[in-house]
């Protein structure tokens, strides 16, 4: 059983945050029609990574990625005889998804102004940098600036020096993704009255403001006045010496914050003298930047000589937060994504056989799955238009 | 008391949260946001810490009425047997659950899925753990920075050449308490369709793996393992922070050709544009361009600067302090930063939703203070009359 089958949603978006928002859909039973523009189809099909000697459009793993499940049509929204194709279309889907510029969807006919007289049952999201009302100094952003401007790059990594560069996050698209989270959220919402009012709606998402909402318990004591606001770049941070440490095979992360951690973390060690030069409690009471660089150097000789996983799993046993820090040939042989079915392999006609990340939720009587791979460019563009014509007979 | 009335696209939809510091409570406001009734179960006993964290005043702890605004807060002492059943009876009441305690703990308390669900068969019990609450390593916990380092994000962050630095230490409780919120709309729309409720089961480490799924794409197409980049892009250049006057930054993404052409007349320095004209010429010079462009924007002011780039089509915007958050007039326009009752007779700023929609949820109030809906919740919701109600007083099973 898929939780959204029978709905059927238009996807107008060519960007990360857009397709994204669309999978999430798809992935439930979702039927996800992806309009994609003749010749180039969308944006992201330019996208790396590639796969190796596969050229033209099916060649890019992130729209691979992005969009199994989906249907594409090819048509010209652009071009003023789409608006045949286009209006049969609207009225015969139940949400819409775009993540073009403030402006577009009223040029192509689909005035969110309007929606409420014009298509009163449509559910209608768009994804953008800084939202429908972008003030025009904001009118170009890619997700670089939109992480800059959330306040998440300023602030990243913690402890950053005034003089080192502030830093983007993860990748390319953590706000294309984190946006597009909240926009199938609104969507999934939306169509949950309408299942009783029979009533669309409008849902303007901000990436901006997804992001700057992911600090909330930092911006809202900001906000609120119980929080120091400064030009500071550790205005985010917590204390104290928690952080990553080279060890012998990569990185761990030890986070130490309570007495039980730094009594765990005796236990690992088998009490060495140096822990007895800090006094009792000393992490929540007098956690001194001198004591803090102390034992940060006495952590760090010591997990040089471990294994990531290994010392991981004895600290975890003892009660200490200690974790590898995992990169992605980690994540594909990770025992816990295996027993949670977290790849799943896709066969692609072009990119062939490769294992896929899916979702982070499990719902066990309607699972999300992957049905069918991405679409190859305008792959549903005949049957779609045929289905149209058929009901306007 | 009228407090299902704020309209929204879940309005009649009520959640019960038995949620710890921030990702489950984060999941709470979402949904409180979208317009359900969503109720805190704390007591005296059982604190969450950010209720406590350097604080006086429990009623006022900043960091909790930070991210709980719009809730209900019920007192029930979870640590006896008639706490528990009292839960069991409000569930009866209820369409979701959300909890993140520790591994293991609803069941040893009798609130597991299957007791809940044999109260309440149609509940949608959303359950939240670091790695999901099964499997070789779902006895492991950890705080936010521990999600990120082990779903693959610490080690994309970073500079040049440099160990892995990892996000800002804040990151990744929202992130997770989101794909948990989504996850409980999916399953109130299927209970609308079918009747039927659901166990949700979301692990926070996936959550952050979702969040570079390209990266782990590209790992599966050509074995490649991608480490940290700093701004780095693999499909534009320059792509950056640039410094500017007095310690701020600019952001700048050259997006196309043209947008470099743009930003080459900007710099003055035009020949740049025709000696680098391709974004493969530019990014087999990006170390170059990069100090260029640093040199070029130290002398400015960011904001300034990136207005001018806007004008003529350049990606650019200042990368933001606290400062420029909280008095960023297109935040406080939009209705992200508002006001709503402190519970005193006065109002507060809060963070409101990420999004404006039509026929919106309503967003009045402030964080509850510690029991502040216990006479709505025993009385209205569960029907007990005063007496019954102050003898849960009483007898510290509402405390």
């Amino acid at each position: 059983m898929s939780a959204l089958k029978g709905y059927r949603v238009l996807e107008l978006a060519d960007g990360v945050g857009g397709e994204y928002c669309g999978k999430l859909l798809a992935d439930f039973g979702a039927e996800v029609i992806k309009i994609e523009r003749p010749g180039r189809g969308s944006a992201t099909r330019d996208l790396a990574p590639f796969a190796p000697g596969v050229a033209g459009p099916e060649r890019s793993g992130l729209f691979a990625y992005l969009n199994t499940g989906k249907r594409s049509v090819t048509l010209d929204l652009d071009s003023a005889a789409s608006g045949a194709t286009l209006a049969p279309l609207l009225d015969r889907v139940d949400a819409v998804i775009d993540d073009h510029p403030a402006g577009w969807l009223a040029a192509i006919g689909l005035d969110p102004a309007q929606l409420d007289t014009r298509h009163p049952a449509l559910v209608l999201c768009t994804v953008t940098p800084f939202g429908q009302s972008a003030p025009p100094e904001r009118r170009h952003a890619e997700d670089l600036n939109v992480m800059h401007a959330s306040g998440w790059a300023y602030h990243t990594p913690s402890g950053s020096p005034p003089d080192a560069p502030p830093l983007k996050g993860a990748g390319r698209f953590m706000a294309s993704y984190e946006a597009a989270l909240d926009a199938a959220l609104c969507i999934v919402a939306a169509l949950y009255e309408r299942e009783t009012s029979g009533r669309g709606r409008f849902i303007d998402i901000s990436k901006q403001e997804v992001l700057a909402s992911r600090v909330d318990y930092v911006l809202g004591q900001m906000v609120a006045g119980d929080m120091d606001v400064s030009t500071s770049r550790t205005s985010f941070d917590l204390f104290g010496p928690a952080g990553i440490f080279a060890c012998r095979d990569g990185y761990a992360y030890i986070w130490m914050s309570a007495p039980t951690h730094w009594d765990a973390l005796r236990k690992l060690l088998g009490d060495p003298a140096w822990m007895n030069d800090f006094p009792e409690r000393w992490l929540e009471r007098a956690c001194t930047p001198e004591r803090v660089a102390q034992c940060r150097e006495h952590i760090a000789a010591w997990l040089k000589t471990q294994d990531k996983e290994e010392v991981a799993a004895q600290a975890q046993q003892l009660g200490l937060t200690l974790v590898p820090v995992n990169d992605v040939r980690d994540l594909h042989a990770s025992a816990q994504f295996a027993f949670r079915g977290y790849f799943t392999e896709v066969e692609h006609p072009q990119l062939r056989r490769a294992r896929y990340p899916t979702v982070p939720y499990r719902l066990a009587a309607t699972p999300a799955r992957i049905d069918a791979a991405a679409p190859l460019l305008g792959a549903h563009t005949d049957a779609v238009l045929a289905s149209l014509q058929e009901t306007a007979r | 008391m009228n407090l299902a009335s704020r309209g929204g696209p879940l309005q009649g939809v009520r959640v019960l949260e038995l949620t710890k510091v921030w990702a489950g409570p984060y999941a709470g406001k979402l949904l409180g946001f979208l317009g359900a009734e969503v109720i805190r179960v704390e007591s005296e006993g059982s604190l969450d810490v950010t209720r406590s964290f350097g604080v006086a005043d429990i009623n006022k702890a900043p960091g909790f009425r930070a991210v709980n605004p719009q809730k209900l807060s019920v007192q029930i002492d979870m640590k006896t047997g008639e706490g528990i059943a009292l839960i069991l009876d409000l569930l009866k009441h209820c369409d979701v659950l959300i909890e993140n305690l520790r591994p293991g703990a609803v069941k040893r308390l009798g609130l597991g899925y299957d007791a809940v669900k044999a109260v309440k068969p149609d509940i949608v019990y959303v359950s939240m753990g670091m790695y999901g609450s099964e499997g070789p390593l779902s006895y492991q916990t950890g705080y936010a920075p521990c999600f990120a380092a082990l779903g693959g994000v610490s080690a994309l962050v970073g500079r040049d050449g440099e160990p892995p630095a990892g996000m800002n230490v804040r990151y990744a409780d929202s992130t997770f308490g989101t794909a948990a919120a989504y996850a409980a709309a999916v399953a109130l729309l299927h209970r609308r369709r079918s009747g039927e409720g659901q166990f949700i089961d979301v692990s926070a480490v996936e959550c952050m793996t979702s969040m570079i799924g390209d990266a782990v794409m590209q790992h599966a197409l050509d074995g490649s393992v991608p480490g940290s980049d700093a701004n780095r892009h693999a499909d534009m250049a320059p792509h950056g922070a640039y410094p500017c006057r007095d310690g701020e930054w600019i952001s700048i993404a050259v997006s196309s050709d043209a947008a470099w052409q743009q930003l080459a007349a900007a710099m003055q320095q035009a020949d740049l544009s025709t000696r680098f004209p391709t974004l493969a010429e530019r990014k087999a010079n990006e170390a170059e361009l990069d100090r260029m462009l640093a040199a070029w924007t130290a002398g400015h002011d960011a904001a300034a600067l990136a207005e001018q780039l806007q004008q003529c089509g350049v990606a650019a915007a200042k990368s933001a302090s606290s400062v420029d958050l909280v008095s960023d007039p297109h935040l406080w326009a939009r209705g992200f930063f508002r006001e709503v009752n402190d519970g005193e007779g006065g109002s507060r700023p809060i963070v409101g939703p990420p999004w404006a929609m039509t026929r919106g949820a309503e967003i009045r109030d402030g964080a509850p203070r510690l029991g502040e809906h216990n006479a709505y919740v025993f009385g209205e919701i569960l029907g007990l009359s005063e007496d019954a109600q102050r003898e849960l007083v009483e007898r510290s099973i509402a405390r």
